[in-house]
């Protein structure tokens, strides 16, 4: 590890900065631009954003997280804060970091308090080019990049990637100012330490090879491409809306149609209609579109029509808080939809089973012919990590599409019937349009032809048929939760679900003797290969969870069990390793 | 060709007398002559009596939610645009439930036939008021009457920006096959309003009653002039008439045509797309 003066606590193997200020300012650029920049370096990186339901005037903060080693969420404590406002330092004093070091502009207020300081006189600068504070954080990025003793012509790359569209001025205006930052920074580095502090570029790169800096959404909307998805539709709501802008951008790349319709009930049935004419189709929302998609779900279920629906939960009940994260919506999830249908609920809980989960959705619904929920959150779907492109490249390129039993005209025999009885449940699928043949996708009941019945016989056949479905699915693609760690070993086993691995994982690795269960395919659950998994952990389970009913956490007690602990946040607010560490250590 | 006994399903099960009788042989004959066959052609049925037509007509169809019907025509026009695609609805489903996606389809000028069986009450569930009910209008639901204004679906229909709007009448089937033709070779969103007695829910808007009301229009029509497409329907309403034919027509590019995306080849025949190297680009 290179020596470090100023902030020798600091760990520059695994720091993180963290920059505030009012909304409108750039946070998110600046906020992905470090994290770009220091993938670009090599390193691991995780950023998680802050940001109000209001487009300005509110308080922005990007925290992200660097490190040496592979991460998996923030850290509590903070080693750099870039404070574009008073409020920045007033909220984040009490998490600094022993040695942290804060970036702010004395003409801007006055930092009293003992911490290693590094002034960046902003306001003059932005005086003496005659420009507008907009600039700040072009500035504070050069500041801390100089700092850290970090490389200009990197910058500028950066600068250039992030406002060529913009125009050649905009690139260049940022960059002298990211210049006069950088010199500051700079300057102070050298002052207190003339050596390297950050880990050489070819070092840590020879290492890991190139990075990827992508949120969930990004790997949604990525493999839902590559899954052959060719239409998707939505209505804007955070935290889902960036995958409806993502892919719109996309369109003239990948050649999907891509729908900002009217609601979301027109979203989900535009979706089920291009379906059923034989595209793979999906949509995206948070709990109050989802909500409105609840009576399609139904019909798609009925009607045996594959649908891929990513719900990005956020803090409800109603509005909520919009811009937070909150997994409050599995039950309802789970439960959506009147009467009884196959549905099928994933949750990815970081990029990678992002990746791998979508087109398993994609496919799981054409083989059941039914709806498939990706559940999410805003700490997954917005936070962005870094991950080995050979990595995401090799996920990509396994990708097998399989449609299930879709078969043309010719596989017909006899008669075709749409709503085939058979064994598995599952009836041969033949796209509409086929000549010779007609038929219908139902919201009544129906019998094997898809004409209406409302006859007790052919009802309860069909009821058996679907649900027989369950069942099939349960022998053929459910899969058990990953365990990491050893449950007969472990003192105590965490259960958790989604976004609250990255969390989960990180703190495991600062504890002896724990384990963590996490549970990718939610719903439908093979409850004995459960039970039997868990049995060995039966007197240890801590529940994780992100809500305030610990939902989860019901349909692992309706197997049996009970917890010792019930680890639940509902503040709005991702768990931190920190908290889970401290919360478990109060068990022993 | 085809015939109309190839489109023919279950016997209906509508009251002996009701106008879905005939849109149901009008819409079969229309197909016939415009060389249909059950498997050329998308139907999208809503739910309500008019869309229990679903088991009386053969085609490659959904039979939507109450409401939903428009919203899941756009999705198979857009997955496949090669096929027409027809709704058949109820001025319940279409105005009241599925009032939004209606609207908003005009503005979009989707190329999708959507046919409204106009009868001024909500059938199906045994005959309270629905959109187009006239004012006063007693009922189940509104035993004093009802107290809002008719919706008014043509005029709705010509300002949102459907690109053909039309009327007709159960009572005149030839008259009704072509103005059906009409809807579906136009290129873009057509609404057809086709005014059906309720025989059994509807005691005031009978046969008689629209006979003594209906005229044809003349040769001014259509129009492409929104004005006075909507000075025509709106005089109609205040004299308590009714037009019958194609009152507003312009020619508009399509969604679909709008689409690069689908230039060469519809949605569904496309190849999957290969490399994704440059998306990943943005990422690095
Ligand atoms: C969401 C929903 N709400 C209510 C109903 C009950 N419902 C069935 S048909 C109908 C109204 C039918 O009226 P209309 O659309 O005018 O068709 P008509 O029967 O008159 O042809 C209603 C309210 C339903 N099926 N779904
Ligand atoms: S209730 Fe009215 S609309 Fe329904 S079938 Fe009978 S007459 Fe026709």
């Amino acid at each position: 590890m290179k020596k470090a003066t100023a902030f020798s606590q600091n760990n520059m193997n695994d720091f993180l900065i963290k920059i505030g200020g009012e909304a409108g300012l750039g946070i998110m650029t600046t906020g992905l631009a470090l994290g770009k920049y220091f993938a670009r370096q090599g390193y691991e990186v995780f950023g998680y954003v802050e940001y109000p339901s209001l487009i300005r005037g509110g308080h922005n903060t990007y925290e992200v997280r660097v490190s040496t080693e592979k991460i998996h969420s923030s850290k509590w404590k903070v080693d750099f804060l870039i404070c574009l406002n008073r409020e920045t330092f007033e909220k984040h004093k009490g998490r600094l970091a022993k040695g942290a070091v804060v970036f702010y502009d004395p003409e801007e207020f006055e930092v009293k308090e003992n911490f290693a300081k590094v002034e960046v006189p902003v306001k003059n600068f932005l005086k003496e080019g005659g420009d507008s504070i907009l600039f700040s954080n072009s500035i504070y990025l050069g500041a801390v990049i100089g700092y850290l003793g970090g490389d200009l012509e990197d910058v500028k790359k950066l600068l250039v990637d992030f406002f060529e569209k913009k125009g050649k001025e905009v690139v260049e205006k940022n960059f002298e100012y990211a210049k006069r930052g950088f010199k500051v920074g700079s300057s102070k580095f050298e002052i207190l330490n003339s050596k390297q502090i950050l880990n050489p570029k070819s070092e840590i790169l020879n290492k890991s090879g190139g990075k990827l800096v992508m949120t969930g959404n990004e790997g949604f909307s990525l493999s839902a491409v590559a899954a052959d998805c060719r239409f998707y539709a939505a209505y804007p709501m955070t935290p889902s809306s960036s995958v409806l802008s993502t892919l719109a951008a996309w369109q003239k790349d990948t050649g999907m149609i891509v729908r900002h319709a009217e609601d979301e009930i027109g979203v989900i049935n535009e979706a089920l209609g291009a379906s059923f004419a034989g595209v793979r189709s999906a949509v995206g929302t948070s709990g109050g579109g989802f909500a409105l998609m609840v009576e399609t779900l139904s019909y798609a279920g009925v009607a045996e029509i594959p649908i891929v629906v990513l719900l990005a939960q956020r803090p409800g009940p109603a509005t909520g808080m919009p811009t937070w994260t909150e997994q409050g919506d599995l039950l309802f999830a789970i439960n959506a939809g009147h009467g009884e249908f196959m549905k099928i609920v994933l949750a990815p809980g970081d990029i990678e089973e992002m990746l791998e989960l979508v087109p398993e959705a994609f496919n799981l619904a054409d083989i059941y012919q039914t709806p498939v929920i990706v559940i999410s959150d805003k700490f997954l779907s917005e936070s962005f990590i870094s991950v080995e492109k050979t990595k995401v490249e090799k996920i990509l390129d396994s990708i097998e599409i399989d449609r299930g039993k879709l078969i043309t005209a010719d596989q017909v025999k006899d008669k075709y019937l749409r709503y085939k009885v058979t064994e598995d449940g599952i009836s041969p699928r033949l796209l509409p349009g086929e000549p010779g043949y007609f038929y219908q996708a139902n919201s009544y009941e129906h019998l094997e032809d898809s004409h209406t019945t409302e006859e007790a016989a052919p009802r309860v056949e069909q009821v058996n048929k679907r649900n027989r479905k369950i069942e099939t699915y349960l022998q053929n693609h459910f899969r058990l939760p990953k365990v990491y760690g050893d449950l007969k070993k472990a003192k105590y086993v965490v259960v958790g679900w989604g976004s609250t691995k990255g969390p989960a994982l990180d703190a495991l690795e600062k504890l002896d003797n724990f384990a963590y269960v996490h549970f990718t395919h939610i719903w439908p659950l093979d409850r004995e290969k459960v039970k039997k998994l868990l049995e060995p952990a039966k007197d240890k389970l801590v529940l994780l969870e992100n809500n305030s009913f610990g939902q989860f956490g019901s349909i692992i007690e309706g197997l049996g069990f009970s917890f010792v602990k019930k680890i639940l946040k509902y503040d709005g607010r991702p768990f931190y390793a920190e908290e889970i560490v401290e919360s478990l250590k109060s068990l022993l | 060709m085809s015939s109309i006994q190839e489109f023919s399903g279950y016997t209906p099960t509508w009251c002996p007398g009701c106008g879905d009788w005939s849109i149901g042989v009008a819409i079969k004959s229309a197909f016939v002559q415009l060389g249909f066959n059950p498997s050329s052609v998308f139907v999208v049925f809503g739910i309500g009596c008019s869309g229990n037509m679903n088991d009386f007509l053969n085609a490659y169809a959904m039979h939507a939610l109450h409401g939903r019907g428009i919203a899941n025509a756009i999705g198979i026009k857009l997955a496949n645009h090669k096929f027409p695609v027809v709704c058949v609805l109820g001025d319940g489903d279409c105005y009241g439930e599925g009032g939004n996606h209606f609207v908003h389809a005009c503005r979009g000028n989707f190329d999708i036939t959507v046919i409204v069986h106009d009868n001024r009450v909500y059938g199906l569930t045994t005959g309270q008021v629905s959109p187009t009910s006239e004012k006063g209008k007693k009922s189940k639901s509104t035993p004093q009457g009802i107290i809002e204004e008719p919706f008014k679906a043509l005029e709705v229909a010509i300002v949102q920006g459907a690109s053909f709007v039309a009327q007709g009448f159960a009572g005149d089937v030839p008259h009704l096959i072509s103005l059906i033709k009409q809807a579906v070779e136009h290129k873009g969103f057509s609404l057809l309003n086709v005014l059906q007695p309720c025989v059994t829910f509807d005691k005031v808007n009978t046969y008689n009653y629209y006979r003594e009301r209906v005229f044809k229009l003349k040769e001014d029509f259509p129009t492409p002039d929104k004005k006075k497409a909507i000075e025509l329907v709106l005089r109609s309403r205040e004299e308590e008439r009714y037009p019958l034919g194609v009152i507003y027509k312009v020619s508009r590019p399509t969604y679909s045509e709008q689409l690069p995306q689908l230039e060469k080849k519809t949605l569904v025949e496309r190849e999957r797309i290969g490399n994704l190297s440059r998306l990943l680009e943005v990422f690095e």
